[in-house]
């Protein structure tokens, strides 16, 4: 192939059209602006994106922990919709119900009674921050056992004192390192983390995990509102 | 920029490419855009270098509108710049042209002791192609190291650090620009406008 041509070491006046052509391409592209056209691009990828998450969930595996010493405790930011709600430790319950056989109403003495589930994990933002953390609390598998859910449940819906709310698919919801937590690196859980109660696990992202959880309903259908920010137009399934 | 030039000689033949060849380039250069603006919307959401105090990039740069909506392109056309790196590999592989196209020995020797400029230019150009691949790879790593942390834990603690992660994967965006510009600068040096038409066009 003798592809091998005497160079022209100048800028033609047809290599500058072309070279502007690209450049104005690119302005076209940067002004696709528009929330709506990514709406719809996300809408067309989101059901395949959301499969390959469900494959590659494995909802037995414990994914791998971090040693203590690797915690990053100024790394987790603090990240609130609205406010943050003081709740008070005596008189706080959590409900669980929904299609259960049992529902239940634990006192905090009633949670911090059961096994205790403790992990070092990465804690992954959507905003493309990550931190290191320690959790500890009681694992959602545990409850929900408790509850004794009907067969007919598919899914986990989660309401804060705060006003947030989040559902999650059951797969996530019974991983064994999905966990609400009390415990954050050794210590109480802080009130702006979530305390009381806030949801903990590596296996999705940040703004799946509400704090001040009050309340755990399973649902046989996923509700109209999905999640304070997948109702803005996050992802939903959000896996890690 | 189809029409024929009459000014061409016929003597200079017009390199033929393939059509999978040409498909790659378009497909690779429109996918690795939106990526890119789409990347960047997702970045100024917590800067790499300097978190939420860092400098942001210009609103006019960026594609989605808002953080979902970047991540909404960013994650549909992963797919298209992904497996249209897959398919131009399987092409390569089937054809052989991996054993032909790409920088070999005799290339590295010219580098070293070859008098002729243009084998010289030629050798160079051969290189710089070549060494790209494992950077349009290391993107695509490095970022599926981001997106699924947990389930591919193996492929995430490769980086080390979350911050090196994320270091690594911004940074192919300038080394896949600064590529760009000099395979462009080197596809002239070797066959002229005449090449580098060659692989969007005919």
């Amino acid at each position: 192939m003798s592809i091998i041509q005497p160079s022209r070491p100048v800028l033609t006046r047809r290599r500058l059209l072309q070279l502007s052509g690209l450049s104005g391409m690119g302005l076209l592209l940067g002004s696709c602006d528009s929330t709506s056209i990514a709406e719809r691009v996300g809408a067309k990828i989101d059901p395949l994106n959301q499969r390959v998450e469900e494959l590659l969930l494995n909802p037995q595996a414990l994914v791998p922990e971090f040693p203590i010493s690797a915690i990053e405790p100024e790394a987790l930011l603090i990240n609130t919709f609205d406010t943050t709600p003081n709740l008070d430790r005596a008189s706080f319950r959590l409900i669980v119900d929904g299609d259960v056989a049992q529902p239940l109403s634990l006192s905090l003495a009633e949670i911090e009674s059961m096994p205790l589930t403790s992990m070092v994990i990465r804690h992954v933002c959507v905003e493309g921050w990550a931190a290191i953390v320690q959790w500890g609390g009681v694992s959602l598998r545990e409850l929900v056992r408790r509850a004794q859910p009907k067969s007919t449940v598919r899914y986990a819906y989660f309401e804060s004192a705060d006003g947030y709310y989040e559902s999650w698919d059951l797969a996530s919801t019974l991983h064994p390192q999905t966990i609400l937590a009390y415990q954050k690196n050794g210590q109480q859980l802080p009130v702006e983390n979530g305390a009381p109660l806030r949801l903990a696990a590596p296996i999705k992202l940040g703004y799946k995990q509400s704090k001040w959880v009050t309340r755990v309903t399973l649902l046989s259908q996923l509700p109209s509102k999905l999640g304070y920010w997948e109702d803005f137009g996050y992802e939903w399934f959000a896996g890690l | 920029m189809t029409t024929p030039q009459p000014a061409t000689p016929k003597k200079v033949p017009v390199p033929k490419q393939a059509i999978l060849a040409k498909a790659f380039h378009w497909v690779n250069i429109l996918s690795l855009l939106l990526m890119m603006s789409s990347g960047l919307q997702i970045y100024n959401a917590n800067p790499v270098f300097g978190g939420r105090a860092g400098w942001h990039f210009p609103k006019g740069l960026l594609l989605g509108g808002w953080l979902a909506g970047g991540r909404d392109w960013h994650f549909t056309f992963m797919w298209v710049y992904s497996l249209n790196l897959l398919a131009y590999g399987l092409f390569i592989l089937i054809t052989r042209r991996w054993q032909q196209r790409y920088i070999s020995s005799s290339d590295v020797k010219a580098l070293r002791v070859s008098q002729n400029a243009k084998r010289k230019t030629y050798a160079w150009h051969r290189l710089v192609y070549t060494a790209i691949i494992p950077i349009l790879l290391l993107a695509i790593a490095s970022g599926l190291a981001m997106y699924k942390p947990a389930q591919l834990p193996w492929l995430a603690s490769l980086f080390g650090s979350w911050q090196t992660l994320r270091t690594v994967h911004f940074i192919t965006v300038p080394i896949v620009l600064g590529f760009t510009l000099i395979h462009s600068l080197l596809a002239f040096r070797v066959g002229s406008m005449r090449l580098i038409r060659s692989i969007f066009v005919r």
